[in-house]
């Protein structure tokens, strides 16, 4: 059973702007997938279309099997957590939670105070019932608003961009916080987020979107290690590209020409000889250690490896790492993440960086 | 990156053109029930008080029979008389300067007191002093008026206290006449513009007054560089609100004014009431009609200009009125002189706390900045007090003579005595004109907060080919001047036959105060984060559950001022009823002012009192109720 399905969702505004340029995506049941993007790409639009607050121009919207295109929103099985939570201002915590469940008229009273004493439970704010929104602090609310969501034991939750308006420490609690009820319910999860980092830590699939469409859609390490373009690669992390022409592809292996360096990187795609293409490297794939006595060219490939040279320039701590940015000799700027407390560079230290083949990933520019 | 697919342009249809059966897309509700919801209202904006208006202008071609009677025709008579006339086109003159001073002086007086309040830090003397400026708003211009008559007529306040301090030989009159209606205008009118005045200097960011002050810019220069070209819509709006309203005022200069002082809608009552020429009142009413609407007119398209020399005028009014009105008539230099007298007796004190205060100002600009700013802040604290004096006074001297023992008016009352409510409330005509005036009122908030709250839900949630045109009429009936509605609607609900009813000015307060729940409301449901709407929905809630558990919860507050508004502006209304009445129905407004014309009994004082105790109850619930809907 397949928990959300969109096949060609399209949504036109009024004023003739294309938000949603057909997208398909197949979400399983009880899978989390995340949508992220840059504002403006599609992602809310995407979400709603979901929950039946705007009504697709073309294709379809399936929940739990069934065909929902045409419902309204109150016909359909979806709990959403809103990014400011629309907590019901004028309603206690206990309303609020009780209120879905109320207006499917199917529960006795009895049934819906042990429900929301029970959904409280499960956010961890028990005996809160009686408070009003306004008395609890935004992480509160954030979980009263899940609990409400999650009351009427709808088919998908739909959570748009529900910890933005946290501080970053509550954010990152809540992160963990909000995978965890989702596993312990089992509920098929769709969370929209701009944040790249919450979208590689919480979800089973990520859909990176752009301009109205899905870029990729996979699983995060896959997205991340494999980027298939080159608005994926940069928008998530850090990453190094260099725009360029292949020269030559040879044993899978492709030569692209990058101005004024050369580099060679593993062809996975269907590149050809001639083709545009951009060479990707993750920061953290660098090894680095002191600069050959020579000096050099500007990079170098030898034995399956780029190699660098050129000077520190900047270097910043970040906890558990330390990101040094590099001016390479032909004047290019990179970025290079390490572990710390290991073999630790100054700034001004002249350096070599080599990566592996391997390591480098070509995508279509 | 891959190329795009050009979108398939096929099925981009517009939503409005109503095609789409399925759900708007906000509340949810479906796309045919938009007309089903704005029929309401453009039943009554548009058909019923359009109507009227049209027959209005029908009517200005009539021809008259004396008598009362008239025929149905095609003819320019009416106008021709009132065009060549120098009688009406002077007294027409007369009621636009009445009204361009009023508004001039109110700005004059209200800019300051409008800055101190808003900028002022104890939150609960702010909100006592704008209760007493709205709550003094609501009272019945009768009653205001009376409370001038009080204070102006001859062995009234002023005059017994000119003499007791040996200022005046002995006692004098200081109404009827023009000055003693322009401080009746100025006093009525006042509390408009410090409340429009109020919200836009409120609105203005106190951030940049100290970026202002940051960047080395003294108060004065803060003053004329930040705060004035920043609060220029509010006296742009303020101006022109007290403007029209003065233009349409009855009361006031029927009241306060002599027989030289005859308004257009003074004339046009005459005409329609006592001549009963119908055609020509209809006329001079099209003509009222055109000056408001020019000056609204040059009001939208010349905006930037007008700002410009609304700005100059502000002080060169007072002055540069002496040359323009000298032009017009004879008596003026003789007016300028006797009114100079009397306004400066009741405006006296104002303007000379604000000259004091200005000059100590002036002198101290030599002296520490701390020393300054402690100077200006007393002097701005009396003008202050001053203006709130003058806002509040003539309402406490009518509560003061209605305790009084005597069988006249006398000021101050020698004792306490309650003979004058017992009076009132022993009389049957106060007692039925009280219930008249308050099951009027009630129906008319049922009536204006069921036309203004739909077409306000109706635009909100619903595209309309023609919206503007309907948002225009939700406001259209507040900005003709309401004589004229008196007279549209008496020619309607006569040929109905329904003229003389309470039913008939039901229906014309109805429509007239229906502006005020419309705005309120239209407010409102903005304010709404639609969020919660789609919450409720998200949960299973369907429209209409929605509705009654989200949406009108969180508008109620809207919903019940507007309603409480209508309220209190009916009970208060007079012009209006009193045209519709036809000598048959009495409310309490109409029965102080035929009680006006035999004398001042104190039960008239009675009455009024009744009277405000009630507005200002209800005031304060409204404004309880909306947790300060004044900010």
């Amino acid at each position: 059973m397949s928990g959300i399905t969109l096949e060609g969702v399209e949504k036109r505004y009024p004023g003739g702007v294309l938000a949603v340029k057909g997208v398909d995506i197949d979400i399983e049941s009880g899978e989390f997938v995340t949508l992220v993007g840059p504002s403006g790409c599609g992602k809310t639009t995407t979400l709603r279309t979901i929950a039946g607050f705007e009504q697709p121009t073309d294709g379809t919207v399936s929940i739990a099997d069934e065909v929902v295109t045409d419902l309204p929103p109150y016909e359909r099985d979806t709990g959403m957590v809103f990014q400011d939570f629309a907590l019901f201002p004028h309603m206690t915590i206990h309303d609020n939670v009780a209120y879905g469940m109320e207006a499917d008229g199917g529960y006795l009273d009895e049934e819906i105070d042990a429900r929301v004493a029970e959904m409280l439970e499960l956010v961890e704010l028990p005996g809160m019932g009686d408070r009003t929104p306004d008395q609890l602090s935004g992480g509160q609310q954030q979980r009263v608003a899940l609990a409400r969501a999650l009351a009427p034991k709808p088919q998908a939750l739909l959570l748009d961009e529900p910890l933005a308006s946290l501080d970053k420490k509550l954010r990152e609690q809540m992160q963990v916080e909000l995978r965890r009820i989702q596993q312990e319910v089992g509920i098929t999860t769709v969370f929209v987020t701009h944040n790249q980092e919450e979208a590689l830590t919480m979800s089973d699939r990520i859909a990176v979107m752009n301009d109205g469409r899905f870029e990729q859609v996979g699983p995060p390490g896959e997205v991340y290690d494999d980027p298939e373009t080159r608005f994926v690669a940069d928008f998530l992390g850090t990453a190094n590209i260099f725009d360029g022409t292949v020269e030559s592809v040879a044993d899978g292996v492709a030569t692209v020409e990058c101005g004024d360096t050369t580099l060679r990187a593993r062809n996975v795609g269907s590149v050809g000889a001639g083709d545009s293409a951009s060479v990707v490297i993750r920061p953290e794939r660098f090894d680095l250690e002191a600069a050959s006595t020579d000096g050099g060219t500007t990079a170098t490939a030898s034995e399956g490896a780029n190699v660098f040279e050129g000077t520190i320039t900047f270097r910043r701590h970040l906890g558990s790492s330390i990101e040094y940015h590099l001016e390479t000799l032909a004047g290019r700027e990179l970025v290079v993440v390490r572990r710390s407390g290991h073999d630790e560079r100054t700034a001004g230290d002249r350096v070599s960086v080599r990566v592996g083949v391997d390591d480098c990933r070509i995508v279509e520019a | 990156m891959a190329a795009e697919t050009p979108p398939s342009e096929a099925d981009a249809d517009d939503p409005g053109s109503g095609s789409e059966t399925v759900n708007s897309g906000r509340a949810g509700l479906k796309a045919n029930a938009k007309w089903y919801v704005v029929s309401y209202p453009l039943f009554w904006l548009g058909l019923i008080f359009l109507v009227p208006l049209a027959m209005l202008f029908a009517f200005s071609f009539y021809v008259n029979i004396p008598g009362g009677r008239y025929e149905m025709g095609l003819t320019l008579e009416n106008y021709a008389r009132f065009l060549t006339s120098e009688l009406y086109l002077g007294q027409l003159w007369l009621t636009i300067e009445i009204a361009l001073v009023t508004a001039a002086i109110s700005l004059l007086l209200g800019y300051p007191i409008a800055y101190y309040l808003a900028r002022m830090e104890r939150a609960w003397l702010r909100s006592l002093l704008l209760i007493t400026i709205i709550s003094s708003l609501w009272v019945t211009y009768v009653i205001r008026a009376y409370a001038w008559q009080v204070i102006l007529a001859s062995g009234g306040l002023l005059s017994s206290v000119g003499v007791s301090v040996g200022l005046l030989s002995e006692p004098q009159a200081f109404y009827p006449g023009y000055w003693g209606l322009i401080v009746g205008m100025v006093y009525v009118f006042l509390p408009f513009m410090i409340l429009t005045l109020y919200s836009s200097i409120r609105n203005i960011d106190g951030e940049l007054l100290e970026a202002s002050k940051n960047l080395g810019a003294g108060p004065v220069r803060t003053f004329r560089r930040v705060t004035l070209p920043l609060s220029k819509n509010g006296i742009m709006s303020g101006s022109a609100l007290v403007f029209i309203l003065a233009l349409g005022s009855y009361v006031l200069p029927r009241l306060l004014g002599s027989s030289a002082e005859r308004t257009l809608p003074v004339l046009i009552e005459q005409q329609i009431m006592s001549e009963a020429n119908y055609p020509f009142g209809a006329a001079m009413s099209i003509g009222l009609i055109v000056v408001v609407v020019a000056f609204l007119w040059v009001m939208v398209r010349f905006t930037n200009l007008t700002t410009g020399s609304l700005g100059g005028s502000e002080t060169a009014t007072p002055d540069g009125e002496s040359p323009s009105s000298a032009a017009q008539s004879t008596g003026v230099g003789g007016r300028l002189r006797s009114g100079f007298g009397s306004l400066a007796a009741a405006v006296g004190l104002t303007r000379a706390v604000a000259g004091v205060g200005s000059a100590v100002n002036a002198a101290v600009t030599v002296v520490n900045a701390e020393t300054r700013e402690r100077v200006l802040s007393i002097a701005s604290r009396a003008y202050a007090a001053a203006v709130m004096v003058f806002i509040a006074a003539p309402l406490a001297i009518i509560i003061a003579v209605s305790f009084t023992p005597e069988q006249f008016l006398t000021f101050p009352p020698g004792g306490f005595s309650m003979q004058w409510y017992v009076e009132f409330f022993t009389d049957p005509d106060w007692v039925l004109a009280l219930l008249n005036s308050l099951g009027i009122a009630g129906a008319v908030a049922v009536l204006s907060t069921t036309i203004g709250g739909s077409l306000a839900f109706a635009l909100d949630r619903f595209d309309y080919r023609w919206g503007t045109i309907f948002g225009t009429f939700g406001v259209l009936p507040i900005l003709v001047p309401p004589v004229i509605v008196g007279v549209a609607f008496l020619v309607f609900f006569l040929e109905l036959g329904l003229a003389g009813s309470r039913l008939s000015i039901i229906v014309a307060h109805g429509i007239f105060y229906a502006p005020f729940p419309f705005i309120l409301i239209s407010q409102g449901l903005r304010e709404i984060d639609r969020t919660y709407e789609e919450a409720a929905m998200n949960l299973g809630a369907s429209p209409g559950r929605t509705i009654r558990t989200i949406t009108y919860p969180l508008l109620r507050a809207n919903v019940v001022s507007g309603a409480l508004f209508a309220f209190i502006l009916s009970l208060n209304e007079y012009i209006i009823a009193w045209l519709l009445s036809l000598f048959l129905v009495d409310t309490i407004p109409i029965q102080i002012f035929n009680s006006l014309r035999y004398g001042y009994t104190p039960t008239i004082a009675a009455a009024s009192v009744v009277f405000i105790v009630l507005t200002v109850v209800v005031m304060s619930s409204i404004d309880r109720m909306s947790g300060g809907i004044w900010e």
